[in-house]
């Protein structure tokens, strides 16, 4: 690429001193924690696209190509920020803003088999956990919502009803977290009444043996 | 490292610029949470369906804060579903888009601006005054809502009819239960249900058709359910429709037909119930006659078995094609016939038909037939959509061809009697009924209305096929008044639009699904200059009386003149309509003052005669002696039913010959799906307050098509995948849900959805029930074909500044 430098509005030497200077500043505005670059930010509701490897193996294995995010039809696909350290630049879906639908798209796309081709059913993205002490049906006793039950894709598998009370089926939940979307319970510390625990994240990941 | 210098600085840039944008995300959301306690609790009703969920409003500072069901209710047993618990948002100044002042444009294609009311109401005189003087009192018309108070509904009727002298009065209740209504009354000569939902814990077998309960009446449900669950043995559940949906899970047999194919199933049922000798020849005998066609000609029971010979088990199995076996149709039959009560129970599926009477009537054939009426848990009960369906428009007079109190415009002697009890002159209310639903907007169209007032309700989304009638909505020669709370697809036509009260925000009485009226007081201050219509239609009629310089105009409100609107208004109106109006009429509500609606955590359901009566809470099950007061005043002879019903003179329960009709459009090689359209659980209607509240609207941004998976299979359409559906009149393209909900050969999609690509009304079918003037919302023909594959898709709500 050759571009004219001094055509820019800024000079290189400028930006690059602004972005040094905000870079260093939004690290100051956060609390530093070295240990946190080496973290993975795979937590409560913020999980792998579907088929992805261990979290041991994922940033070695991600290059961090953003096609999962470009394909991605619905934008729940989203590179991580230079505050996750190694895991900078790898994909996740945050499911309280924009859940997966399970179209499988970012799976094919995938150049390095860190999200490995995988069937929508047998997806593992995590399990949807019921908070019972938040959520309006079971703690409630005279509410009735069944939003999760609804818009949950194997509606009766997954989630079945128990006298119009939602309960997960551990065998069936793909983690997708449309449940978790459409809970109309939020709670204080951001959480639903609903949520997918990424449980299968740390253990051995589909199609990968422990020596891998 | 495959990165340039270059690059890696551009991205770490931009990972810079989005981790801020990621820090604010958490707090946007924490005002969400659930609101906290509350300084004092209101009694009401919910707002939404035709349940009549009685609740409390929390108040804080004079802001609605929460609601909480009532637990000594007899509706809900102080059960809410979210859209219940939820709909304080959209009270007072809680939601910002509330229309808070009146609005006004001369022409249509000019934006609005605002005016004060003084102006508003003399613009809106001025308009129907001319029309009346320019084309006559039949170039002016009212199109109410089963969510008006009753209040609001009558004095409406009583303005358009003693004043202007039409009956262009109509209501969108015509789109939802007129069938019911007419089914009601054919058959057992008096309109709503015999029973009350008391018979929920009473009935052994439950007969859901045409009913999605579990998502449209969530909270009735509930009762069905817990009937079911704590007697899994002996109460049986039978659901019959084409879809299968949340509420055929409790079922234990689920007869799923071809859609339109429903009248023969059940005059399959009657079949069997004649042949295996399972009806009650004492009831036939003492309670039943046997009519047909137009004419209403009485046959004997030969006839009928004849008729009814046409329909066996093995030919309309074929018929319904489905999962229907002559076994399933045999057994429905049969535990129909035999249980300790059988409670049927249906919606939209039956009335929104062609012949949506005729399944109506079918229905209570089988009841009449085995007997199953006014027993504990017998009953033929159709379940009502909106709030005040009942009580304000099929009691209040809210439709073309009935006068308060279950009058018929046509009766001479009956409309003399409303002139009468009015005070106005005789042979001012004019003997001919005006437009029906689908006549009136069709009028609109060919601008034989010049002034049309709509009222809580959004017509331009809710009319079948309502690309059509939008077009005479835009006309310019015709004045469109829209009276709402927020803007709609309607309110983009309007000239002019009136901010009204919400409920809380104004006094006044529901009457739900079973005969039940409960009243609403005042809680919190509308917003802005929002006024309750009841004071707005008073000021209107006024000054149409000095316009057209008519003092029967204002003879129509003076009982009316000087109160405060708040309360005293709606009071004076409903002493008016119970004490005068309904005397004598078998809805009998004089027993229902303000002072004895208050005094209980419900209602009162009626025939209520007295406030002794009323105080016990009315009427549980109608003409039967000694639970219902008219039947003892009625009774004739010493049987323990009095059918007294006043469209019956014979005072007999009528079994009718209906046989098999499709539907009016039929899939054929270029339109092959039937197209079925229906309800869920987190919208109700046109969604313009249910789309308001952000919880609700997560958890279903938008509308899709619902496929089943064998179609979707041979289509190639995967799930998420942008489809097109096409019908003669209008397309939408939705996101696919692949799903074994609709039967093969069908495809479902719900109409909550207000973006145009979505609204599914564009593309359904006006055709309507000649009886009931109903519309065939259920089925039409349509083709599917994918257009692209998974699109994120945005909700849409109608924006004034759009």
């Amino acid at each position: 690429m050759s571009i004219n430098e001094d055509s820019l509005p800024i000079k290189r030497r400028t930006l690059l001193k602004a972005v040094g200077f905000t870079t260093a500043a939004g690290a100051l505005l956060r609390p530093f924690n070295a240990l946190g670059l080496m973290r993975s930010p795979v937590t409560t509701n913020a999980l792998r696209p579907p088929g992805a490897v261990s979290e041991k193996l994922f940033p070695s294995k991600c290059i961090r190509c953003g096609r999962c995010v470009e394909v991605c039809p619905y934008k729940c696909i989203k590179p991580l920020d230079i505050h996750q350290g190694i895991f900078a630049g790898t994909p996740v879906i945050h499911v309280v803003d924009v859940p997966c639908y399970l179209c499988m798209k970012c799976v094919e796309v995938c150049p390095t088999g860190t999200l490995i081709p995988i069937a929508q059913e047998e997806t593992k993205m995590g399990l949807a956990v019921i908070d019972k002490h938040a959520c309006k049906s079971w703690n409630e006793e005279l509410a009735l919502c069944r939003t999760c039950y609804n818009v949950c894709p194997f509606k009766d598998k997954a989630i079945k009803l128990d006298a119009l009370r939602p309960v997960v089926m551990e065998k069936y939940c793909t983690g997708c977290g449309l449940c978790v979307h459409g809970c109309p319970v939020t709670q204080k510390n951001g959480k639903k009444a609903i949520n997918v625990e990424p449980i299968y994240a740390f253990g051995t990941s589909r199609g990968m043996t422990e020596n891998e | 490292m495959g990165l340039s210098r270059r690059e890696f600085i551009k991205r770490t840039a931009a990972l810079t610029a989005a981790s801020y944008v990621g820090i604010s995300l958490p707090f946007s959301k924490e005002n969400e949470a659930q609101a906290a306690d509350a300084d004092s609790w209101h009694k009401g009703t919910c707002r939404l369906c035709g349940s009549g969920c009685r609740l409390e409003l929390g108040v804080k500072n004079g802001k609605a804060v929460a609601l909480r069901g009532i637990p000594q209710s007899r509706t809900n047993k102080g059960y809410l579903c979210m859209k219940g618990m939820l709909f304080y948002k959209l009270m007072g100044n809680n939601h910002p888009e509330r229309l808070k002042k009146p609005l006004y444009r001369a022409r249509k294609d000019q934006p609005f601006k605002e005016i004060s009311w003084d102006e508003a109401l003399d613009i809106a005189a001025k308009e129907f005054a001319k029309a009346v003087k320019k084309y006559g009192n039949n170039s002016v018309a009212y199109y109410g809502s089963g969510q008006a108070l009753t209040e609001e509904t009558y004095i409406f009727q009583k303005v358009m009819r003693g004043g202007l002298r039409t009956n262009n009065v109509e209501g969108n209740p015509r789109l939802c239960m007129a069938s019911a209504v007419g089914g009601y009354i054919t058959s057992f000569g008096a309109d709503e249900p015999i029973g009350s939902y008391t018979n929920f814990e009473r009935a052994n077998c439950f007969f859901i058709i045409g009913s999605n309960t579990a998502e449209a009446h969530p909270v009735l449900f509930r009762r069905i359910m817990r009937r079911k669950l704590d007697n899994r043995d002996s109460v049986k559940v039978i659901n019959a429709d084409p879809r299968v949906s949340p509420t055929s899970r409790i079922a234990d047999l689920h007869l799923q037909f071809n859609p339109g194919t429903d009248l023969a199933l059940l005059n399959a049922m009657a079949y069997v119930i004649l042949e295996e000798k399972l009806y009650d020849e004492d009831f036939l005998k003492n309670y039943a006659v046997f009519r047909m066609g137009k004419e209403k000609k009485q046959v004997d029971f030969a006839k009928y078995k004849a008729f009814v010979k046409e329909y066996t088990p093995d030919k309309v199995a074929r018929i319904c094609g489905g999962n229907i076996t002559p076994e399933k149709i045999r057994q429905a039959a049969r535990w129909f016939a035999k249980s300790e009560g059988t409670m049927s129970i249906w919606t939209m599926g039956i009335n929104q038909r062609k012949r949506g009477v005729w399944a109506n009537n079918l229905i209570h054939n089988l009841h009449i037939l085995t007997g199953q009426l006014c027993k504990p848990g017998a009953d033929s009960f159709s379940l009502t959509g909106q709030p005040n369906a009942c009580g304000g428009v099929r009691e209040g007079g809210g439709l073309c061809h009935i006068l308060p109190a279950h009058r018929l415009v046509k009766k001479d002697k009956l409309r003399h009697e409303v002139e009468r009890l009015w005070g106005i002159p005789e042979g001012r209310i004019p003997p001919k009924p005006g437009y029906h639903t689908i006549a009136m907007f069709e009028a609109v169209n060919q601008g034989k209305i010049k002034a049309i007032w709509i009222n809580c309700t959004s017509p331009a989304q809710s009319l079948p096929n309502c690309d059509k009638y939008r077009k005479g909505m835009r006309r310019e020669d015709v004045f469109m008044v829209v009276t709402d709370i927020f803007p709609t697809k309607t309110t983009e036509l309007a000239n002019l639009i009136l901010p009204t009260a919400f409920i809380f925000e104004k006094t006044g009485v529901y009457g739900c699904t079973e005969r039940r009226s409960q009243l609403t007081v005042k809680a919190v201050d509308a917003p802005g200059e929002a006024k309750p219509e009841v004071w707005i239609v008073r000021e209107w009629a006024l000054r149409l009386a000095k316009e057209l310089n008519d003092p029967v105009i204002k003879k129509c409100v003076e009982p009316f003149l000087g109160k405060e609107p708040d309360y005293e208004l709606p009071k004076a109106i409903w002493d008016e309509y119970t004490q005068k109006l309904t005397k004598g009429r078998d809805n009998d509500l004089r027993g229902a003052t303000y002072e004895v609606l208050e005094k209980l955590p419900d209602g009162v359901q009626w025939p209520a005669p007295t406030k002794e009566w009323a105080l016990k809470g009315g009427t549980d099950i109608k003409f039967v002696r000694g639970l219902d007061p008219l039947a003892d005043k009625h009774a004739k002879n010493d049987l323990p039913y009095q059918f007294y019903g006043p469209a019956h003179p014979d005072k007999k329960l009528w079994i009718w010959l209906r046989p098999q009709k499709g539907p009016e459009e039929m899939p054929d090689s270029q339109y092959p799906f039937y197209l079925s359209t229906g309800r869920i659980i987190d919208h109700w209607h046109t969604s313009s307050m249910t789309g308001r509240i952000k919880e609700l609207m997560r958890a279903n941004p938008y509308a899709y098509v619902e496929i089943n998976p064998k179609d979707a299979k041979k289509l190639g359409i995967k799930p998420g995948d942008m489809v097109e559906v096409a019908s003669r009149r209008g397309k939408n393209i939705l996101p696919a849900k692949i799903y074994v909900g609709p039967c093969e050969g069908m495809v479902f999609v719900y109409w909550h959805d207000q973006a145009e690509d979505r609204m599914i009304n564009r593309v359904t079918k006006d055709a309507f029930d000649p009886g009931s003037k109903e519309p065939e919302f259920k089925i039409c023909a349509c083709r599917i074909r994918k257009v692209s594959g998974p699109r994120p898709l945005e909700p849409f709500i109608v924006n004034m500044k759009a």
